[in-house]
């Protein structure tokens, strides 16, 4: 599911990130690439996620075009 | 020694070290500490803050080695990676690839590291590797790794990388010792970390590299760190001062992506995959996590502060202290200034003779310059609010809530930080625009920048709120009110001009938001005082020259040549000078405002600057005034009357100048500024025209409805 969809408080690992191809390498290089596990903080348009120990914020076009598999609670 | 090929190669690019000044780069991503260590280096005091892009152009300091030899120092704009996606990002890349004309190609790099987030920082760290130079890396804010459980083994990371690495508190002056030895070194071990180049991209790597160093006279390992970056940087940032590459490179580069593109292979994924594998293979034995990560303090600090209601109320709240400290707080400072500048307009009323010299030091320079140092307490308030906003990392909060909104108007949140500090000043708020990645949605910023009210609006607007509002028996709720609503009004203006432009001008995809929220961070008052003091010296300094200066020729103009009756009134006697007879010319154009030529003579001076409004306004309502012109401008200007006797500031005239304020663009040194940031002369000229005729037209109809409805 997109990450905008993520609900806050749960964990997801990302799969895929779609779209605008030097969005995505950004992405990646700031560590919230394929597998990593992001944790959402808040939001539903913007959304703030925890990725890595870092706090990074995603406007809703940007979450949209990341996909991640939802984890069971706990997994973190 | 034998010197690694890239360092002994080109004698002439290339004296010997001994006789030159070693120039060092600071790198690292953004809030890492770059601008605290290099001021703490250099003793400079460039301005450091807790948001991303405080820093967006490279600075140039001098530091001493152990042995008293002078050091170079580049501090340059953080960057995640030297694949520059924004033009800030793109000064770091352009500078350590020696792209800049003007700036020298550092011999050394000192990599600023994040110590709590140790694998994305190390990320840039094994891009600059590449490029062979000596390498220190630093790694800072060492405590705030402990305090969240990071044991970091620094001699295990030097082991594995080669280079010398220090671990440092550059905020509480911990590890410069050890840093200032290592820089004072005469050589400085190179990178010992090896990297193979994943397979399915390595034969491109090897052709790009080959054209570098044959035809952009690129040293070999510089060519091959290149390449590796030609591949993931798409080359749309560019900035004026990068040399172009040759054809022959564009051509290779263009092959390799259609095959690739062919193929299906994703050589950019791919190329950080594989260094985000090889860092996490330094990490092992390196970072050691004591306990299991839980929610931070800035974490708990954040559900509140971008939560969906709290967080605008809290937004709202900082607002509302910062517009009733400016009423309250500030009265005291300004009665005791206002109350020495009528002592001294006294004072030099009673040694000197009555004359035009006497005329010229009260009315031209005590009230011209004084009109205005009244009002410093005032922007020293803006400047303590916007600077505690920076330093705590509350920027990026409030950018963060305003994405909603922003993205309404087709701009996103990280807009927003140019936007709230140009309420203290356009210029800053302008430069800081430098960390937004698209070229169109960056212009459309600078484009409405300015009309968010800046601190030199001030002085206006307190100036007409107590003109119209003169009693102090108005409960100071009413004159926040007002102010709220020229704050309002220029922040509504900016949106809805930013919708406007991208619906027409600068159509372009909505933009993808990404950025980091730093931790919060205790205000440094040092650090916010130090800006204070910066800011009102700068202001005084303009207020004794320039401004001193406008002041002079204004008052010349208002003076001669001398209405030949003796007897004349003092408004007879500006009307027949100079600046009333070019002044009337004028007044045409504002009387549909309810603006006499007086106002017009204060709205073209203060084209300069806003706040020389008020010190014209002082000068020529002070002219030729009698005994008493020891009064403050105020009483001038409600005295004031057109040639018919009628009031000439009324509620409504002193209403629509302060909207004339919100809009017009009056600010030669913003002028400036757009015209440097966007290398032309188009867009600042465009922004005069679009902002001036606005606050023309929004002027006309208000005053035109108010008479209408009889006030």
């Amino acid at each position: 599911m997109p990450l905008c969809q993520l609900a806050a408080g749960s964990t997801g690992r990302i799969c895929e990130i779609n779209g605008d191809e030097s969005f995505a390498q950004r992405l990646r290089e700031m560590g919230f690439g394929e597998a990593a596990l992001v944790t959402k903080i808040s939001g539903s348009t913007t959304s703030l996620c925890h990725v890595n120990g870092t706090r990074i914020a995603l406007n809703h076009d940007a979450a949209r075009s990341v996909l991640v598999e939802l984890l069971p609670s706990g997994a973190r | 020694m034998i010197l690694p090929p890239h360092i002994a190669l080109p004698a002439k690019k290339r004296p010997v070290a001994a006789d030159r000044t070693p120039v060092y780069a600071m790198v690292g991503n953004p809030n890492s500490g770059k601008t605290t260590l290099f001021n703490a280096l250099t003793g400079l005091r460039q301005k450091v803050g807790n948001y991303p892009g405080v820093t967006v152009e490279k600075k140039i300091g001098e530091a001493f080695s152990q042995h008293g030899r002078p050091i170079k120092i580049i501090d340059l704009p953080g960057a995640y990676s030297l694949a520059a996606r924004s033009p800030d990002e793109a000064v770091l890349r352009d500078v350590l690839l020696g792209r800049r004309s003007d700036t020298p190609q550092p011999d050394r790099i000192i990599c600023v590291v994040d110590a709590s987030n140790l694998e994305r920082n190390l990320y840039l760290v094994h891009q600059i590797l590449d490029l062979g130079r000596p390498v220190i890396v630093v790694l800072n804010m060492m405590d705030v790794a402990a305090a969240a459980g990071h044991r970091i083994d620094a001699a295990k990371l030097e082991e594995s990388l080669g280079v010398t690495v220090i671990p440092c508190e550059a905020v509480h002056g911990k590890g410069l010792v050890e840093l200032r030895l290592a820089m004072s070194r005469a050589e400085l071990p190179l990178a010992r970390h090896r990297w193979d180049i994943p397979a399915p991209i390595a034969a491109a790597v090897a052709d790009l590299q080959a054209s570098l160093a044959q035809n952009d006279g690129r040293l070999p390992l510089v060519a091959r760190a290149e390449a590796l970056l030609l591949l993931t940087d798409f080359d749309t940032v560019r900035v004026a001062g990068s040399k172009p590459l040759c054809a022959r490179t564009h051509e290779i580069l263009a092959h390799w992506r259609a095959r690739w593109e062919g193929e299906g292979t994703d050589w950019s994924a791919t190329l950080i995959r594989s260094r985000y594998d090889a860092i996490n293979q330094l990490c092992t034995g390196v970072l050691r996590r004591t306990r299991e990560e839980g929610p931070s303090l800035s974490d708990r600090i954040d559900a509140v502060l971008v939560h969906s209601l709290w967080g605008w109320l809290f937004f709202a709240a900082i607002m509302a202290a910062l517009f009733f400290s400016i009423f309250t707080l500030a009265e005291y400072p300004m009665d005791w200034i206002d109350a020495h500048m009528a002592a001294l307009g006294g004072w030099v009323k009673g040694v000197m003779a009555p004359g035009d010299l006497r005329d010229l030091l009260t009315n031209g320079v005590i009230k011209g310059v004084g009109g205005i140092v009244i009002f410093l307490p005032q922007i020293l308030i803006l400047f303590f609010f916007v600077g505690l906003l920076e330093s705590t990392g509350y920027m990026a909060r409030a950018a963060f809530l305003m994405d909603r909104p922003m993205s309404k108007v087709g701009l996103h949140g990280k807009s927003f930080i140019p936007l709230l500090g140009s309420y203290a000043c356009a210029i800053p708020g302008i430069m800081a625009t430098r960390t937004i990645e698209n070229a169109k949605d960056r212009l459309v910023t600078i484009l409405v920048a300015p009309l968010m009210s800046c601190s030199a609006r001030l002085p206006v607007y307190l100036l007409m709120i107590a003109t119209l509002l003169p009693s102090t028996a108005v409960p100071a709720t009413t004159k926040v009110g007002i102010m709220l609503l020229m704050y309002v009004l220029g922040t509504v203006g900016a949106f809805a001009f930013a919708w406007l432009f991208k619906r027409t001008l600068f159509k372009s995809a909505p933009p993808l938001m990404i950025m980091e929220l730093p931790p919060y961070q205790r205000p440094r008052l040092k650090e916010i005082l130090r800006q204070m003091i910066e800011r009102a010296w700068l202001f005084l300094k303009n207020a004794g020259t320039i401004i001193l200066g406008i002041s002079i020729v204004l008052w010349f103009f208002t003076t001669y040549p001398k209405n030949p009756n003796p007897a004349a009134t003092p408004d007879a006697q500006i009307a027949y000078s100079l600046a009333g007879r070019t002044g009337r010319i004028l007044e045409p154009v504002i009387k549909p405002l309810g603006f006499d030529w007086r106002i017009g003579v204060g709205l073209v001076s203060s084209f300069y600057a806003r706040e020389v409004f008020v010190s014209s306004m002082g000068v020529i309502f002070g002219v030729g005034d009698g005994e008493d012109n020891t009064a403050a401008i105020r009483d001038a200007l409600r005295s004031a009357k057109w040639p018919d006797g009628a009031a000439l500031f009324t509620p409504l005239v002193c209403f629509t100048l302060m909207v004339y304020y919100v809009f017009a663009m009056q600010c030669m040194s913003t002028v400036a500024v757009v015209k440097r940031e966007t290398n032309s002369w188009r867009w600042p000229l465009f922004q005069i025209a679009y902002m001036t005729g606005t606050a023309w037209l929004v002027c006309f109809l208000i005053y035109q409805t108010g008479r209408a409805l009889g006030f």
